[in-house]
């Protein structure tokens, strides 16, 4: 009995912070997305050859851990399939952040675009099985400066 | 040419529905499949340890087998009220009963694997005749015969084995909790309808003895006065409550008995309170 309500109270703690730290986080993000669409982040390879200049590498990471509430979801869902929908929120937070944090290195340099844009996404549970349950998304790309 | 990043709507990536429904729509289904598939796995299992042979039962047994009792006064008087309590329930002679006196203070008995009975010092001390003893012995032996220490083994290892199984499918520590507790409730020694089972038995016993049930009624008033105050619903306790068990014999001496005069209790032996404290 003790341990179903240890349960229930770490189920509760993590939906509370979780929820409210994914609702922060997204308002923060969109609040940046929209500081920063002056800069386009461009999946192409071939940056227009004429007027660029200063290309340099530019790359923003950022690592989320799930909550247990969210772990708990998941780990049901691995029983019967379907949409994982907790990690979906997770993975698209961490991808905007890593871009919006890639992207403000780019507004440091006055960059004016960045291309090549590519994303790269690892877990970090290393030896520890279903324990820590944390992602990384790395975004990096070649800032460039468009001449006037 | 022009390069942009467009506003692109909330909710492409990500699910709609609150998590909280999620939660617990995956909760109810996924408790659901485990209980009906424990409690499948349950049925068949206790329907099909009947079928194990006793001399298995005794192998298993032997192993876990406290100790051998030494010969005492109370271990010989045991003896001699389990031979003429497997006789009049007919055990088969390949179902012996090795009765066990256990020096202490448990108000307690009970009936393992391999047909031993052990009975508590506790106990004894509190019974007022010998038809209470025999009754509780008759209800152990009757455990016995109809194989329910082994059923229960039987439906306990298969629950086991497929909770571990799901548990190990998932390999995470809260889920673990959960069927932990799951295990727990569903492989309690004795179902409620095993019990009823054996005191139907042991009645027959006493009726076949002594022409009585009375042992039986004053069994069950000692056990109710030494459980005291405390009382647990039924759905708790795997023994059916004691008021419910006196009913049913009151209901059986109806039954099978015409007139409630004349009735005498077989006492117990006069040395009995002595033979409590031997034990070599």
């Amino acid at each position: 009995m003790i341990d179903l309500i240890i349960l229930l109270m770490l189920l509760a703690i993590g939906y509370g912070f979780g929820s409210y730290a994914e609702s922060r986080h997204y308002k923060s993000i969109i609040t940046r997305e929209n500081d920063l669409r002056h800069i386009p982040a461009i999946t192409s390879r071939f940056p227009p050859q004429n007027n660029s200049s200063d290309a340099t590498l530019v790359s923003g990471s950022v690592v989320i851990s799930v909550d247990y509430f969210k772990r708990f979801i998941a780990t049901l869902r691995n029983l019967v399939g379907g949409r994982v929908t907790a990690y979906e929120s997770l993975l698209d937070r961490a991808r905007r952040e890593a871009i919006l944090r890639m992207k403000n290195e780019a507004a440091q340099l006055n960059s004016d675009i960045i291309f090549n844009v590519k994303l790269e996404t690892s877990s970090i549970h290393k030896g520890k099985g279903n324990r820590i349950g944390s992602v990384e998304v790395i975004a990096y790309g070649t800032a460039l400066k468009t001449s006037k | 040419m022009k390069y942009s990043n467009p506003l692109i709507p909330e909710g492409i990536n990500t699910s709609k529905q609150h998590p909280l429904k999620e939660f617990f729509i995956l909760t109810a289904g996924v408790l659901g499949l485990i209980v009906t598939a424990v409690l499948l796995l349950g049925f068949f299992a206790d329907k099909l340890a009947h079928h194990i042979p006793f001399e298995v039962e005794q192998k298993i047994a032997s192993e876990a087998l406290l100790q051998t009792s030494n010969p005492s006064p109370m271990q010989n008087y045991l003896e001699s009220l389990t031979r003429q309590i497997a006789a009049v329930q007919q055990l088969p002679d390949k179902m012996p009963i090795t009765v066990h006196y256990i020096d202490s203070e448990t108000i307690n008995a009970f009936a393992t694997l391999g047909g031993h009975v052990y009975m508590f010092r506790g106990l004894l001390e509190k019974l007022p005749n010998e038809n209470a003893l025999t009754m509780v012995l008759a209800h152990e032996i009757a455990h016995i015969k109809h194989r329910h220490p082994i059923r229960s083994l039987g439906r306990g290892i298969v629950i086991g084995l497929a909770l571990s199984m799901v548990s190990g499918s998932i390999g995470d520590m809260m889920s673990n909790q959960i069927i932990s507790n799951t295990e727990t409730i569903t492989s309690l020694s004795y179902s409620r309808e095993q019990e009823r089972v054996s005191d139907k038995t042991a009645l027959d016993t006493l009726m076949a003895l002594y022409g009585n049930v009375l042992g039986a009624e004053q069994l069950f008033k000692v056990l109710q006065e030494s459980e005291g105050t405390m009382e647990l619903p039924e759905f708790l306790s795997t023994h059916p409550l004691s008021d419910q068990r006196i009913n049913a014999i009151h209901k059986f001496a109806r039954e099978s008995f015409s007139t409630d005069a004349e009735q005498q209790a077989k006492p117990l032996p006069s040395d009995f309170s002595t033979w409590l404290r031997i034990t070599e």
